[in-house]
């Protein structure tokens, strides 16, 4: 299993180096003269020296590769340069809104997975019965309902109308637990309904092959009670692919994050991308993508070490 | 000797045969015919202008005069989501076709040559993918600046690795086929074994990712314009629609909801001709 592990972390450093040269490039890839991206609306007042002097130390006017290098090494210090809106460091811009996103998001996959997997265990043990047309055509429709109409749909209802939850803001669980929790419920649930429904389609696809095995038969002829099958036998087969999903979705939830975040106004990670692009902070843009794609990263991992947990033969034993 | 061949006829019969039995398929089918049968005859409907601005009529509930009412500069709401239509729709079209007409020949090529060209591809592929589809999207159109055509190209570059995955995954269990062989064998140059042989024989899965990868262009467009990097005025799309109408939700909350409707129609339509078409196309495929 150790071993398992320890391959499974070596095989992420090669894509995390290329995520990073392609976010790199990205930026490098910005129209003008990256001082200028620097310095923002200020460049046209500022002398010819101090932007030759401002290259030097930015190291500009070295080759993009040595650059690139220099980049890697400040970063890993923690360095990110500063936001050009705020001037602050950018690490101190970011940390704070990791929290609102983290557990918004933790708890519309957390929402999804529970709702999701019943759902689709349900439907996949009555096939073709009222339950599964009703499951599988939800799971149609809210894996195609953007976010911008789950979201605004409850706003409008339960924020607005009814006014039993706020409609926007969040609070941290360490000031207010109840108010946190208030305001993590419905940007959660937004998140939650697509994921949820493609949680539910593979759940019930992955069950119905499962419990067509030879080695469900075998248990059944066995004698063993049917609720023991399901639970020790098919179960556990049928969640492999399942977790593949979970993982994957785990990158989706940041996508929506963006979107979800900026709807609820919620101060997270994904609006703070939004904000610094609008805004063109770029250094902030760059520290945040490369920051998701560092949690993407490891979220896949430790996908892949339960999924590594769940199926001995990938363990290679 | 008896050819047990069918006719074409009968061939497409069962083809089509396997889609039309799909009640939700033909749903799916019908939705986007609809929908894309409006959003062309749009000029021709004789609607009220969608850029009109009628300051008396600012936010108005949905009446005889204005069926959807109206924004908050006194535009019809329901013309400007047909308008609309025409750019959400042809948009995510255009991107999805982008994105096959680059992923598919490099999937083709990296598929069949293999060797470290295939590696390399494969490791790319792998870096863009490990992002998030909309950050990258956001990230995309952030460096090529707002706009429509940009934001199309944010999109494609986004959906790239999806087809070009699809392809290398059927090419390569095509490329070991008896007639592929047969081709080599008699000394086909590449060019032709890929475009005339294998090519054909890994298409359907493509044309299926391709209606689902415009479902995805849709909401991923939509995004970017609710942000404000994709349609800018005087352009709008339905996502530039549910953006200001997110500010007048509580006064006029059709506003949001209309766009945001159509959006999911759409993307439901897609969806659903997609999994229609994988029924079509390979019925072999593990499913219901």
């Amino acid at each position: 299993m150790l071993r398992y592990i320890l391959a499974r972390l070596l095989a992420t450093i090669p894509v995390v180096v290329m995520t990073s040269i392609i976010i790199f490039s990205l930026m490098r890839m910005l129209p003008g003269d990256p001082v200028n991206v620097l310095l923002g609306q200020a460049h046209v007042d500022v002398s010819q020296e101090t932007i030759a002097q401002m290259r030097k130390e930015y190291g500009l006017d070295k080759s993009i590769p040595v650059q690139y290098l220099a980049w890697v090494r400040r970063a890993l210090t923690g360095d990110f340069g500063r936001s050009i809106q705020s001037r602050q460091p950018v690490l101190s811009v970011l940390q704070p809104r990791i929290l609102p996103t983290v557990q918004i998001g933790l708890a519309a996959w957390l929402i999804a997975l529970v709702v999701g997997i019943s759902v689709g265990i349900v439907t996949a043990m009555a096939p073709n019965t009222w339950k599964d047309w009703i499951g599988s055509i939800g799971a149609l429709v809210g894996a195609a309902m953007p976010y911008f109409l789950v979201g605004g749909l409850l706003i409008y209802f339960v924020a607005l109308k009814w006014g039993l939850l706020p409609a926007s803001g969040f609070v941290s669980p360490f000031v207010d637990p109840v108010a946190s929790f208030r305001t993590t419920i419905l940007p959660a649930l937004t998140l939650s309904l697509g994921l949820a429904a493609v949680i539910t389609r593979q759940t019930r696809s992955s069950f119905v092959e499962v419990m067509q095995r030879a080695f469900i038969k075998t248990a059944r002829a066995k004698g063993l009670h049917e609720n023991y099958v399901i639970a020790n036998h098919a179960f556990k087969n049928a969640m492999l692919p399942v977790v593949t999903i979970l993982g994957i979705q785990l990158a989706t939830v940041f996508s929506g994050a963006v979107i979800t975040e900026t709807i609820f106004a919620v101060p997270g990670i994904g609006r703070l991308l939004v904000d610094s692009i609008l805004s063109r902070d770029y250094p902030v843009v760059q520290a945040v993508v490369l920051f998701i794609s560092l949690m993407v990263v490891v979220a896949n991992l430790m996908v892949d070490i339960v999924y590594g947990f769940l199926d001995p033969r990938i363990r290679g034993n | 000797m008896t050819s047990c061949r069918k006719s074409l006829v009968a061939r497409a019969q069962l083809v089509f045969g396997r889609f039309a039995r799909s009640r939700l398929a033909l749903a799916g089918l019908v939705l986007v015919v609809v929908l894309v049968a409006t959003a062309a005859i749009a000029p021709l409907m004789g609607l009220q202008s969608p850029d009109e601005i009628d300051t008396l009529a600012m936010l108005s509930s949905p009446s005889s005069d204005h069926l959807l009412g109206t924004d908050d500069l006194g535009r019809d709401t329901f013309s400007r989501l047909i308008h609309g239509a025409r750019v959400s729709l042809s948009a995510s079209v255009a991107a999805v076709a982008l994105a096959m007409l680059v992923g598919v020949p490099l999937g083709l090529v990296a598929g069949y040559v293999g060797g470290a060209l295939d590696e390399g591809v494969m490791r790319m592929l792998d870096a863009v993918m490990a992002l998030p589809p909309l950050v990258l999207a956001l990230t995309i159109a952030a460096v090529l600046g707002p706009g429509m055509i940009n934001g199309m190209l944010a999109i494609a570059v986004v959906a790239v690795p999806t087809f070009t995955r699809l392809v290398r995954g059927q090419v390569l269990s095509i490329k070991h086929d008896d007639y592929v062989t047969a081709a080599r064998s008699i000394g086909a140059p590449r060019r032709v074994i890929i475009f005339r042989h294998v090519l054909p024989n890994a298409i359907n899965p493509v044309i299926v990712q391709g209606a689902l990868g415009i479902g995805f262009a849709i909401i991923t467009e939509s995004s970017l314009s609710f942000i404000g990097l994709g349609a800018q005025p005087p352009t709008s799309s339905w996502g530039s629609m549910v953006q200001v109408g997110f500010q007048y939700l509580e006064l006029a909350p059709w506003l949001v909801m209309a766009p945001a409707l159509l959006i999911f129609a759409a993307v439901l339509g897609f969806n659903l001709l997609g999994e229609g078409l994988r029924e079509m196309l390979d019925p072999n495929a593990r499913s219901r």
